[in-house]
């Protein structure tokens, strides 16, 4: 499955690579994700916390940023697996200045697997392309919070925001890996959030597995 | 025969039963029963390379968790392969759990036991399967190329390889005076019966027996398979196949992996299940988990003379049997002969090869590759009619097999073994009657004046040969009790065909009683053990003449002690609705019942009717009660075992209206003649009809699967596969002829898939008629049909010549030319 798409951005192109590069703005970005955890150079494990209203699942996967060539262009190459199935996703993302601002375009290929892959897929491709746009509005938002706007953006605890755009790693012993946290959204924020993360191409698994776990559900309410 | 029920359109006795919600279906039996799920591959292609289950186990209410690692002697081994054929080279079946690899999404890697399907599930969803993906195989042209291979020791993914040939084809295609090739596709669909799969299986401890509930096709095999897995006797297994809500041919495999897997467990857990256990397939996993069909590649060549005739026949096929080849090549066999239909093809060479795929497996599907094999030749047939500028519907009679031919021998192998001959028909009728019934003469004033009002309409017809009733044999049991009543029992299954109805009218005749007072049991190896199964349109036919012949081993014996009572010689008397009597003298007379308590001599008295059974002597008195040569009760057992399949056969015809705009396709008229010989019960074979011709307009309008290229179903759930409403499927207009088969004591013929045969190939032809241009691959979407409209536009896609003006009948064309002078001479346009 192919996801194609351009989103604008109001921050230059040097900021919006860097934030899109940096972990402590995509843990926040990133839709549903609580964790993501450094595992090399430009890898981290991620557990993401998916779902629709009150059904929620948590999924572990991992993402790679490869093939940097700032502040142009990036690869992310996103693997997760959850109960519902799997997904794979590579996305290349191309960045030019445009103006005082930047314009990004993704380009991702992903493969869904298991009953989401079968059951899901019919919305996805909709619902990434509509909601990608809000993706990158949010990170603009950080962007354009400035370094201490952090604290304007729901969901994140300004005694927590340290150096923005990024927010500072939780401390951690010297030599361990960085474990990046992201603090609970609301409710309501839960489920336009993980929306967003579907417009970037490796979130899509996590907004069909919110979907089918839903059918899932209403299927066995009707037994 | 006084009754005559046979050839009455009676009310279907399950009907009461069914439509007021009494069914009991497999989800409907134990309710008490632990219950399993499965953790199913993601993946198309893969390695597995570890599987974790703590976090499973540690679901408060899981019994058992199994991984093959668990299995346990012939358990651990491969699925049987049911039906081994020497050309399948390279056979592969699964294993019940992965062993180390995956080759479809779907296949079971992991079973979990609960105490209810909800833990169960929630415990599935907790297992950590680690996967190593391979390069996935998917699609025919991936398969051909052989650039990966689905298994790693048949690296060009070609199963089976056959060629069937008669005659010297490519001199008789040499020699022809006009030669076409046609590149032919259609697409994958699937059963789709709205019971999904299901088995419930109890081990009773203390007699050291089991016994599996399963929707099965075909449950004495599945009854064999387990015990053989099991390592069980085959006494101490019993196998019941329920209201079964559709089979349309997915249920004919076995067993499945959940069968035998449910069967162990309930053995193996015996003590922490006393009520068994049973699992329910859901739809998601009937999709990515069953059995789909139809998806084939085709090339035609062929060479024929001026008035339409076949000279040579030369078709190659491409078969996708999926991952696996539980079921042999019955599919890719069946297209292979059965697309000959009613026609003399001249010389015919087939060869076909069945390929891998990393897919879920390929196995019968109502029609069971015959609906492939009548695309590819009413394809070719429609192309050489309008080649020559002939009426469609006369190429095919130049091609028929004349009514005086029968039994008509095709020179090659079916599907059973045994010679292809076909052993009655009429077609020349058959095709008079539908022609007459469509109005196909009148058509061309329909057209224009459809024309005039700015609607585009076109008509088709397809035909078809069905090899039904395949052997090798079934059996049935007829018992009259005490009471009167009839029980009869065959065991093969029932899908909701209508059998307890047929094979009742049937006995009621050969017996001489009240329809209502006989009853049927099928599928349920308690009451009949010995069966092949419901497939192949063989239920009637087989079980059909087995009840016939058991029941009139019942009646000779009613006879013989009703003689002995009645003092008379039994070809005197006569049965009528449950009274035997002699002839012209009704007054003399023994009810059956009565004869029942005869037959039985007995000491105890322990009812009314034993009381009258212990009062009676009956004959000499210095015989033995029971004969030599006799056995107590009024009942028989027999079996029926043809020498070959019997051939049904049929033609439709179909007029459709294409949106100028949408390309949407409309069925407005759908018209059937077909001769599947005497009809036991009208009803029930215009219902199998209407149903087949249901499926058949969903296979070339609306229904296919839809894989991405790494082995995905994109549209595995009703959400997207679209099954027709009854809206979308148009009123089919029926008429039957009646050509008896020599074969079989009731001259019968099977009905069952016959409707869904042609459906492809008689819609093609008429939306083909209707635009003007070729139509080579099915189904068809309006968005296909549309796309093919502007290919035709800008001349991609070649066009009709009766359309476009071009009439050449050679027969009136001065000089009489060859024009076999391009070997892909396929496109009628290019040639002037």
């Amino acid at each position: 499955m192919r996801i194609s798409g351009t989103a604008t951005l109001a921050a230059p192109v040097e900021r919006v690579f860097a934030a899109l590069n940096d972990p402590a703005v995509l843990v926040r970005t990133i839709p549903g994700c609580e964790r993501l955890e450094e595992v090399g150079q430009g890898r981290y494990r991620m557990t993401v916390n998916a779902g629709v209203a009150s059904i929620k699942g948590s999924y572990d996967g991992e993402v790679a940023l490869t093939d940097q060539q700032p502040p142009s262009a990036f690869m992310l190459r996103a693997t997760g697996a959850g109960a519902p199935g799997t997904v794979t996703a590579d996305v290349a993302v191309r960045l030019v200045g445009e103006g005082a601002g930047t314009r990004l375009d993704y380009d991702a290929d992903a493969v869904v697997g298991g009953m989401i892959g079968g059951v899901g897929q019919r919305m996805l491709t909709g619902v990434a392309k509509r909601t990608a746009g809000e993706f990158f509005r949010a990170v603009d938002a950080v962007l354009l919070a400035g370094p201490n706007g952090a604290g304007d953006l729901p969901g994140v605890a300004p005694d927590r925001a340290g150096d923005l755009p990024g927010i500072a790693p939780a401390p951690a012993p010297a030599g361990a890996p960085r474990v990046f946290s992201a603090p609970q959204p609301s409710v309501s924020d839960g489920q336009q959030r993980w929306m967003m993360l579907a417009g970037f191409g490796a979130g899509a698994f996590w907004a069909i597995t919110g979907v089918v776990v839903g059918f899932r559900l209403a299927r066995r309410r009707g037994r | 025969m006084s009754t005559a029920m046979f050839g009455a359109p009676v009310r279907r006795h399950e009907d009461a039963r069914l439509l007021t919600g009494a069914g009991r279906y497999l989800d409907d039996l134990g309710h008490r029963a632990l219950a399993a799920a499965f953790v199913r591959s993601p993946h198309a292609h893969a390695r597995v390379s570890d599987i974790d289950v703590t976090a499973a186990a540690e679901v408060d209410g899981v019994v058992a968790i199994f991984t093959y690692e668990d299995l346990t002697g012939r358990m651990a081994e491969p699925l049987p392969l049911l039906i081994p054929h020497p050309a399948l080279h390279a056979p592969r079946t699964a294993y019940p759990l992965a062993r180390g690899e995956v080759n479809h999404v779907g296949e079971p890697v992991v079973m979990v036991v609960a105490r209810d399907r909800y833990l169960a599930e929630d415990a599935a969803a907790r297992v950590v399967v680690s996967y190593d993906p391979l390069p996935a195989v998917v699609g025919l042209p991936a398969a051909r190329s052989a650039r990966h291979a689905v298994h790693p020791d048949v690296p060009d993914n070609v199963a089976a390889h056959l060629v069937q040939a008669v005659g010297e084809v490519d001199t008789a295609i040499a020699a022809a005076p006009h030669v076409l090739e046609l590149d032919l596709e259609i697409e994958r669909s699937a059963s789709t019966p709205l019971e999904g799969k299901g088995v419930y299986a109890r081990w009773n401890s203390d007699e050291g027996s089991l016994r599996v509930y399963t929707s099965t096709q075909a449950s004495t095999s599945v009854r064999a398979a387990v015990a053989a897995k099991l390592g069980l006797p085959l006494v101490k297994v019993d196998c019941i196949a329920p209201d079964v809500g559709g089979g349309f041919g997915v249920k004919i495999v076995h067993p499945w992996p959940e069968e035998v897997l449910v069967a162990w467990a309930a053995q193996r857990l015996a003590a922490l299940a006393p009520e068994g256990i049973k699992w329910t397939e859901d739809r998601w996993e009937h999709f990515v988990s069953s059995a789909h069909e139809r998806g084939q590649l085709q090339h035609v060549r062929v060479g024929f003379d001026s008035d339409g005739r076949l000279l040579g026949l030369d078709v190659t096929i491409w078969h996708d049997n999926g991952a696996y080849t539980p079921y042999g090549i019955i599919v890719p066999i069946i297209t292979s002969t059965q697309l000959l239909g009613p026609y003399k093809p001249g010389a015919y060479r087939c060869e076909f090869f069945s390929l891998y795929t990393n897919t879920v497996i390929v196995t019968p599907y109502r029609g069971a590759g015959r609906p492939q094999g009548v695309f590819a030749m009413e394809r070719t047939m429609d192309a050489i009619a309008d080649h020559l500028g002939l009426d469609r519907a006369e190429v095919r009679a130049v091609n028929f097999i004349a009514a005086e031919e029968m039994p008509y021998d095709q020179g090659l192998i079916f599907q059973d073994g045994r010679p292809l001959i076909y052993d009655s028909g009429d077609f020349a009728a058959t095709l008079d009657k539908l022609k007459a019934l469509v109005g196909w003469s009148d058509f061309q004033a329909y057209r224009e004046q459809a024309r005039a009002a700015g609607r585009r309409v076109g008509i088709g017809l397809a035909c078809y040969v069905e090899g039904t009733g395949v052997g090798p044999y079934e059996g049935g049991h007829v018992q009259v009790e005490t009471s009167g009543k009839v029980m009869v029992a065959t065991g093969l299954t029932s899908q909701g065909q209508g059998h307890q109805t047929v094979l009742a009218q049937i006995v009621a005749d050969e017996l001489g009683v009240d329809f209502d007072d006989v009853e049927v049991t099928t599928g349920d190896t308690r009451r009949f053990g010995y069966a092949v199964g419901t497939f192949a349109s063989r239920a009637a036919v087989m079980s059909g003449n087995a009840v016939a012949l058991a029941a009139r081993k019942v009646r000779q014996k009613a006879l013989r002690i009703a003689g002995e009572a009645l003092e008379a010689d039994p070809s005197d008397l006569e049965i009528v609705s449950g009274v035997v009597r002699v002839k012209g003298a009704p007054a003399s007379a023994i009810p059956l019942s009565t004869v029942a308590v005869l037959s039985n001599p007995l000491r105890y008295a322990f009812d009314e009717a034993a009381k009258a059974a212990t009062q009676f002597a009956v004959g000499d008195t210095s015989k033995p009660p029971v004969a030599e040569d006799d056995e107590p009760g009024l009942e028989a057992r027999d079996f029926y075992s043809p020498t070959q399949s019997t051939f049904a056969n049929g033609m439709h015809a179909v007029i459709v209206e294409t949106d100028p705009d949408t390309a949407e396709v409309r069925v407005l008229r759908y018209c059937v003649v077909h001769d599947c010989g005497p009809l036991i019960n009208p009803m029930i074979v215009e219902g199998q009809v209407h149903g087949g011709v249901a499926q058949g307009v969903a296979g070339a309008l609306y229904e296919r699967m839809v894989y991405d290229d790494a082995g995905q179903l994109l549209n595995a759930s009703f959400m997207d596969f679209l099954m027709p409403y009854a809206s979308e499927i148009p009123t089919v207009e029926i008429d039957h002829l009646e050509t008896p088969s020599p074969l079989n004591p009731l001259g019968i013929k099977g009905a069952g898939e016959a409707g869904v045969i042609p459906g492809s190939a008689v819609i093609a032809s008429a939306i083909e008629d209707a635009e003007g241009f070729v139509i080579r691959r099915m189904p068809i979407s309006p968005s296909e049909l549309f796309e093919l409209r502007a290919s035709y536009a800008a001349g991609r896609v070649p066009g009709l010549r009766r359309t476009s003006g071009e009439r050449t009948d050679p027969r009136t064309r001065p000089g009489h030319s060859p024009d076999n002078d391009s070997p892909d001479n396929d496109s009628p346009d290019k040639e002037t």
